[in-house]
């Protein structure tokens, strides 16, 4: 029993022998990060953004075709490869590292809601830089959301603008445009990963805010609690600002898909928080959850991973109750939007601040103080 | 002075209603002597009130800053208001490509190119009302500047020339990319950076530029000074309760209000500024309020605020001695807050470099700029001067924009520029740095 307690207490201070955050970022244990590092990339990220970018390139044709020929027909196929390559980046939008991050990948394909007025702009005057950063809310997803569904009230209307409106053309290049410069991107992100940067992140398996571990784990709760939890839930529900403001939902003109891509997104988190494989969630390697249970991590005596297992599922029970339309969720009975930014929050002290601190991993980034 | 002779007169009577033998006369004069002397001695004690010069009043403080005079407020700030919404407009207006480099410079001078005051470059037709300035209050303290009207000018000049910069070199290149000798647009999280061809952004230079430039200037080397405060006849008059002309304060209570109101003159309720410090402006009160959500830095909003309501006090008690101890305190902290900001810039900007993020170090390194440069403007008590002279400052500035300025800062730099801040007060870099 004496050894126990004191095995047991070695080990919860191994845990949390993580020091002030001030201090440098290092690893105290003996996990073998770079096992994890390599069942991120083979069995997840390169995975999941090969399955992304074979959506993207059928959004992309697409769009050529629409752009071409503006039918019915052609609609509804480009609805359902926007619908599609948009759900599948939920999957790969945590993982800004590398060219990812070096391409502003998520600001540059889903900043929302889109600014309608600058991106009529870009289509009556054309030419338009769109690597420039004063463009993310011009283009990507949203941009597109708005131009299918925005552009006018019902899909009959949709399609009479883009067969017969004086300036249809205009806008049909412009989409054109967007949909070619999302393959683009996705293209080049998972190049680059096939192409050297596989190799050089697992390589990196050092102990500085540098190093491939302690970037993706910031990425993974940058994306958590930005993306996820304000963006699509706590900035439309008015957690942030006085009112809610049901036009900042994702997936505003949809209307039927924010839910969907909030699910996913929810589902994407936990998947890589165990480690699950992309193309088999059932099997799971080396990820955050055997990293806590390999430290024996525990909060309130239960295990950490557990709790925040639980937590996810929690949320998602609780998201359950959510319209697929936010906006209307919004507007007709708030409170289950703020329900579920509850429970998403709970998560962000379990992650940010309990699993860091077991990592021994610092936060890299600030919350922007409105400078 | 009748109640004095009177009980002469009366022993004057006794001595003419009385004629008595010498020996009765003597003991009539010794005992009316008495009389007299504690009758004078009572009048003295009483008379007292009128003469309290050496004494120390109790300087009673009030819950909030909040001072009357017959029931009607002696606290007025009105100038100090105007200008931080004039500030508000002109950095605000910096970053809109549609204004003119006229009509900025309009905003920072609030005069026409020629020098008429028929300027409105304000939306706010009150402050296009306004005989007010900024420029005018620029390195303008009477401490610092009263016989130093050359770097006056100079500093004057640098907001000019920083203004019309953002005009003439970034402006044109708003859709350009940003590189090293190359103005444009940066990326900064979601949010876009417009920075000259050295990536400083010129409306973060004006901005923190201004804080010291002006707001501290003023509050710290103009109003809370002697030579301001004991100006002219505003001791004597504080003392005999001589207001200023039409108005329900003393100029010496006006002064230290004007040194008050820089900071908190936007308040929401100026009386009870901490309620929402940091939130009231883009200037002096939003810094007091970040360096007081420092854990290490924290209560230093209450010891200014507290200073400040005890100095308004010792004014109105008549107590200079604690009104100047204040003063001492407030130029002590204000200090600090700037060079926390400075070295809090350097160190974020240093960390995002490491990191790879290019556009949120440069705006993190253009608001260290704009601190770094409001160095020359903090007080030290013991000596007079600022902490950092305008050599000094300007040596600062030189290794952070020489060459293609921030694309080619190192950590090295960083460091010794926060050491050599840190160094001089008493806090380190590792606790003003994060």
């Amino acid at each position: 029993m004496k050894k126990q307690i004191f095995l047991f207490f070695l080990l919860t201070a191994f845990a949390c022998s993580c020091g002030d955050d001030e201090g440098p970022s290092e690893q105290v244990d003996n996990f073998d990060r770079q096992a994890m590092l390599t069942n991120w990339a083979d069995n997840i990220i390169v995975p999941a953004f090969s399955a992304f970018a074979e959506k993207t390139t059928a959004l992309k044709d697409a769009g050529n075709t629409f752009a071409t020929s503006p039918s019915n027909a052609n609609y509804e196929d480009l609805v359902t490869k926007w619908e599609t390559a948009y759900l599948g980046f939920q999957e790969v939008s945590m993982f800004e590292i590398g060219k990812a991050e070096e391409l502003r990948m998520t600001n540059n394909l889903n900043i929302y809601p889109t600014n309608v007025a600058e991106l009529t702009n870009n289509v009556m005057n054309g030419g338009v830089n769109l690597e420039l950063p004063s463009q993310i809310d011009r283009q990507g997803f949203p941009a597109l959301d708005y131009l299918l569904f925005g552009i006018a009230d019902n899909q009959t209307a949709i399609l009479e603008f883009y067969q017969n409106d004086g300036n249809a053309n205009q806008f049909l290049d412009y989409l054109n445009i967007l949909t070619d410069r999302i393959d683009n991107l996705a293209q080049a992100v998972l190049s680059d990963w096939e192409n050297g940067y596989r190799d050089s992140f697992i390589n990196n398996s050092g102990n500085s805010a540098t190093a491939s571990v302690d970037k993706l784990t910031n990425d993974f709760i940058f994306y958590y609690e930005k993306h996820l939890r304000a963006g699509k839930i706590g900035i439309p529900a008015g957690v942030f600002s006085g009112d809610a403001l049901s036009d900042k939902v994702e997936g505003f003109y949809k209307k039927n898909l924010s839910k969907a891509l909030f699910n996913r997104s929810l589902d994407a988190v936990e998947n890589f928080f165990n480690g699950a494989f992309y193309n088999n969630t059932s099997t799971e390697g080396e990820s955050f959850k055997e990293y806590l249970e390999y430290l024996k991590v525990t909060k309130n005596e239960v295990s950490l991973a557990t709790v925040i297992n639980d937590e996810f599922q929690t949320a998602r029970t609780t998201a359950q109750e959510l319209s697929d339309n936010f906006a209307d969720q919004v507007e007709i009975d708030n409170v289950k939007m703020l329900a579920t930014y509850d429970q998403l929050q709970i998560n962000v002290v379990n992650i940010k601040v309990d699993m860091l601190q077991a990592f021994n991993i610092n936060i890299d980034y600030i919350d922007a103080d409105g400078d | 002075m009748k109640p004095i002779f009177a009980p002469l007169f009366l022993f004057r009577l006794s001595l003419v209603n009385n004629r008595q033998p010498i020996n009765k006369l003597k003991i009539m004069i010794k005992s009316h002597t008495y009389l007299l002397f504690v009758l004078i001695g009572i009048l003295s004690l009483s008379s007292c009130k009128d003469d309290d010069k050496d004494m120390k009043a109790e300087v009673v403080v009030p819950a909030t800053y909040s001072f009357e005079r017959d029931g009607v407020s002696s606290v007025s700030f009105e100038g100090q208001t105007t200008r931080i919404q004039m500030g508000k407009e002109l950095i605000d207006a910096m970053i809109d490509f549609n204004v003119s480099e006229e009509i900025l410079l309009e905003m920072y001078s609030n005069e026409t190119a020629n020098g008429g005051g028929d300027a409105n470059p304000f939306s706010d037709a009150a402050l296009n009302e306004s005989t007010k300035s900024i420029r005018s209050k620029v390195a303008a303290s009477a401490d610092l500047f009263s016989s130093n009207t050359v770097d006056a000018a100079s500093i004057k000049q640098d907001f000019a020339t920083w203004i019309s910069a953002q005009v003439t070199e970034v402006f044109p290149n708003e859709n350009e990319l940003a590189a090293a000798g190359q103005a444009g647009q940066i990326a900064d999280g979601t949010s876009t950076r417009y920075v000259n061809a050295k990536g400083l952004e010129y409306n973060q230079a004006v901005n923190k530029g201004l804080i010291g430039g002006l707001m501290t200037d003023q509050a710290l080397n103009n109003y809370l000074g002697t030579a301001v405060l004991d100006a002219g006849e505003n001791r004597a008059d504080n003392d005999a309760g001589t207001l200023a002309d039409g108005k329900t304060y003393t100029n010496m209570e006006h002064k230290w209000d004007e040194a008050y109101g820089y900071l908190y003159g936007t308040s929401v309720d100026a009386a009870n500024p901490n309620a929402t410090i940091g939130n009231d402006d883009s200037f002096l009160n939003k810094y007091i309020g970040r360096v007081e959500g420092d854990s290490d830095f924290a209560g230093i909003a209450d010891e200014i605020y507290d200073a400040f309501k005890l100095g308004r006090a010792a004014i109105v008690a008549r107590n200079y001695t604690v009104r100047d101890e204040q003063a001492a305190i407030i130029r002590e902290k204000i200090s600090t807050v700037i060079a926390v900001r400075a070295v809090y810039y350097l160190q974020q900007g240093k960390n995002a470099l490491a990191n790879g993020n290019t556009g949120g170090a440069f705006h993190d390194l253009s608001e260290g700029f704009g601190f770094v440069y409001s160095l020359q403007f903090t007080r030290q008590n013991n000596s007079g001067a600022a902490y950092f002279t305008k050599a000094e400052v300007d040596g600062f500035i030189s290794q952070l924009t020489n060459g293609n300025g921030f694309w080619d800062l190192d950590a090295a730099t960083l460091d010794s520029i926060s050491e050599a801040i840190a160094d001089k007060f008493s806090f380190t870099v590792a606790q003003a740095g994060s």
